[in-house]
């Protein structure tokens, strides 16, 4: 029989759970289909079909969704991302995105999927969040309850490694399931550790290797056709660098506990417990916020790490992506910033 | 305490709140190009509008000798909740040493709820809380029900003679002691305002536009380029989405009246929960407009607002089901009134050929 076709877009929190979603759909037998990584006609076509202040990663993701559409999938998986931590949502506009999808795109043809996720941590494999799932392929409780621990348990072990020092795009080229759990293996059972980790790093130019946060969302900082590829820019520059998954959730907890009042938002609050622990870290010698046009939790964001930046005396950049960025600008931007990075560094 | 706080819609409400718990209010400044540029250039470039004009009225305010800046919270996922907390920040980096007060629901945190409103008591009793309560809620009610009839008489009269009425009454409510005090300067002003009545033709001549959007926006006349009175000036008459006392009651009374939070839930057809600000209740003002009647929507936004750009982007899809034509107009530091003038024009001309046609 011809497996159903679910088609994921590679955006928004595509990054932080593919590997959840492969494994689920393949223990449920459906046939995941993502979509193409993000280039210029994707994007331009997402573009076409949304408002025009709105913020990129949703242009980005509604090009993903057309991408989709044109692949003839049955459904397009599109879960309603609602809160993973008691008291804590997502933007407003992820919150949204399914009435989005559906009111603004009425020539869609495969049908939407969008259960609402309520879950009180980062794992969401709970049977709440994944009822009109099993509703439309009637999956019995027992069977859904399986697959989705499955699920968890390999989702778990990329999380784990990410803590470790990987990066999520070490892993998001794959699709296919089998690939990725070579890899997974393959990095846990490994000697080597993660760039990020690595004490010698060899520069092209034998210059002295910098560490650098970059603070980003993750579908920012691992879109390499949005972003412009910057991680491997930086790495070609003799850059470690570290990201927001690396970071303890304990530390990030211990943050957020000095604040009066958290934000509102799920991965804000995130990105900013692991800023406050590079910016007091001596290891890091600058951090870079990379954010998107038209993001607002961001600019709220931002606002208190360029102050507190200061407070810490950290070397800040805010590195601003949209769907018109010319690729040397960011060059240039971040040469300058690493170059005087280094200098400072001699001048210790 | 001297204290002050943001400037938004009819300050009076608030001034009076405060004054009448014994406080020493000073006035914020309205909103002007002078204070717009000052709250541009210290604040962030993508925060919402909102929050850079009330940046340049703190900034304003600096040399005040405040105590403190009393302002809303919130609990998002808009993120108005959290002006505070930036505020307070960018004050502070800036060198300035003001206390600002958010006051957040008690739901989030009670103790701090508690602390707050021990301090904005003062040395009043509980009992006069109670009545100071009474008192600015009443006023809320008095001043919006008469500016709903001035949306609606400024669009057959002269513009000027309505205006004028209106600041006198709002003048005279400025100086208001008791909820009597409130009934009696009300019912002067509509008894007023009735002379002019005759002036509103019959029911099916009427055209009448719904304005929804944020709620700064909307409230706001000094920022949204009065677009109130520039649809008046078309001879179409007005209604908003928001008015304070719905605010106020949303937010300190919730267990009365349901009438409000019925027309919300119309939203639900297009924005299935709740994702923060008002957008899910602004599409169910529009639905509800749309069955009352009315001729067009405008929906005014800030640039770049969270929620409202969800309700844009559904916009359209619910402009051609319930067949009513829907203008959006963004706000920021550089709309020109102009524009807003143009647009306006452009859709109110749409909106009476379309009516016209239809009557032939």
């Amino acid at each position: 029989m011809k497996k159903t076709k679910i088609g994921i877009p590679r955006a928004l929190l595509y990054y932080y759970y593919f590997p959840f979603w492969l494994k689920l759909f393949d223990e449920l037998s459906l046939e995941p289909v993502i979509s193409d990584n993000t280039s210029r006609k994707l994007l331009d076509k997402g573009v076409k079909k949304s408002l025009s202040e709105i913020c990129v990663p949703i242009k980005v993701i509604i090009g993903h969704v057309l991408n989709l559409d044109q692949k003839d999938v049955d459904y397009i998986f599109l879960p309603r991302f609602h809160s993973i931590r008691k008291g804590v949502v997502f933007c407003p506009k992820i919150i949204g995105l399914p009435d989005m999808i559906k009111h603004s795109l009425p020539g869609l043809e495969a049908e939407i999927i969008a259960d609402q996720i309520d879950s009180k941590s980062d794992d969401i494999a709970q049977i709440s969040n994944h009822q009109q799932l099993a509703e439309i392929f009637s999956i019995p409780k027992k069977e859904m309850k399986k697959a989705l621990t499955k699920a968890s348990n390999f989702w778990q072990r990329y999380r784990n490694l990410l803590y470790q020092g990987y990066l999520i795009n070490d892993f998001s080229r794959l699709e296919d399931l089998e690939g990725l759990e070579k890899l997974i293996s393959k990095f846990e059972n490994e000697k080597k550790i993660p760039q990020s980790q690595r004490k010698e790093i060899v520069t092209p130019g034998n210059e002295e290797v910098v560490d650098i946060a970059v603070i980003g969302y993750g579908y920012n900082v691992s879109d390499q056709y949005l972003n412009m590829d910057i991680l491997n820019k930086l790495k070609e520059m003799g850059v470690r660098i570290h990201t927001f998954s690396m970071v303890a959730a304990e530390i990030i907890e211990k943050e957020l506990s000095k604040l009066r009042k958290p934000m509102f938002w799920e991965f804000t609050n995130k990105l900013y417990g692991a800023a406050e622990h590079y910016l007091k870290n001596d290891q890091i010698d600058g951090v870079i916020h990379l954010t998107a046009f038209g993001c607002g939790p961001d600019s709220m964001l931002g606002q208190i790490l360029e102050i507190d930046a200061k407070e810490y005396d950290k070397a800040f950049m805010t590195l601003r992506i949209d769907e018109q960025t010319g690729e040397s600008h960011i060059i240039t931007r971040i040469e300058a910033f690493i170059d005087l990075l280094r200098l400072k560094k001699e001048n210790n | 305490m001297r204290l002050s706080f943001p400037y938004m819609g009819p300050t009076i409400v608030y001034a009076k709140l405060f004054e009448l718990l014994g406080h020493d209010v000073v006035m914020p400044p309205k909103p002007n190009k002078e204070i717009i540029d000052l709250g541009v250039k210290y604040s962030p470039e993508f925060a919402c509008f909102p929050f850079k004009v009330i940046t340049g009225i703190y900034l304003k305010l600096m040399d005040k000798n405040l105590d403190a800046l009393v302002t809303s919270g919130g609990h998002g996922p808009c993120r108005a909740g959290y002006y505070g907390e930036v505020h307070k920040k960018i004050l502070q980096d800036l060198g300035y040493d003001v206390e600002i007060i958010v006051i957040d629901s008690p739901r989030d945190d009670y103790k701090y709820f508690y602390e707050i409103v021990k301090r904005l008591k003062g040395d009043s009793s509980w009992l006069k809380v109670a009545k100071v309560i009474k008192t600015v809620y009443e006023l809320t009610r008095a001043m919006d029900q008469i500016e709903k009839k001035i949306e609606i008489l400024r669009a057959y009269n002269d513009q000027g003679t309505i205006n004028r009425i209106w600041i006198k009454a709002q003048e005279e409510f400025h100086q208001i002691q008791t909820t009597a005090e409130v009934k009696e300067i009300k019912n002067k002003y509509l008894n007023k305002l009735s002379e002019f009545e005759g002036s509103i033709p019959a029911e099916n001549e009427r055209l009448k536009i719904g304005i929804i959007g944020e709620i700064y926006v909307v409230l706001e006349k000094s920022i949204n380029n009065q677009v109130e009175e520039k649809v008046n000036q078309f001879g179409f008459e007005v209604e908003r989405s928001q008015y304070l006392a719905d605010w106020i009651r949303e937010n300190a009374f919730p267990f009365i009246g349901k009438d409000l939070e019925e027309i919300e839930k119309k939203g639900e057809e297009f924005i299935e929960i709740e994702i923060g600000g008002h957008a899910q209740g602004n599409i169910g003002h529009a639905i509800d407009f749309k069955q009352k009647g009315f001729d067009g929507i405008i929906h005014l936004k800030p640039f770049g607002c969270l929620p409202e750009l969800v309700s844009q982007s559904v916009m359209d899809d619910l402009s051609e089901k319930y067949e009513i034509p829907v203008l959006s107009i963004t706000i920021d530091e550089q709309t020109a009134d102009a524009n807003v003038l143009t647009r306006v024009e452009a859709f109110l001309d749409m909106i009476r050929e379309k009516k016209y046609r239809e009557v032939m």
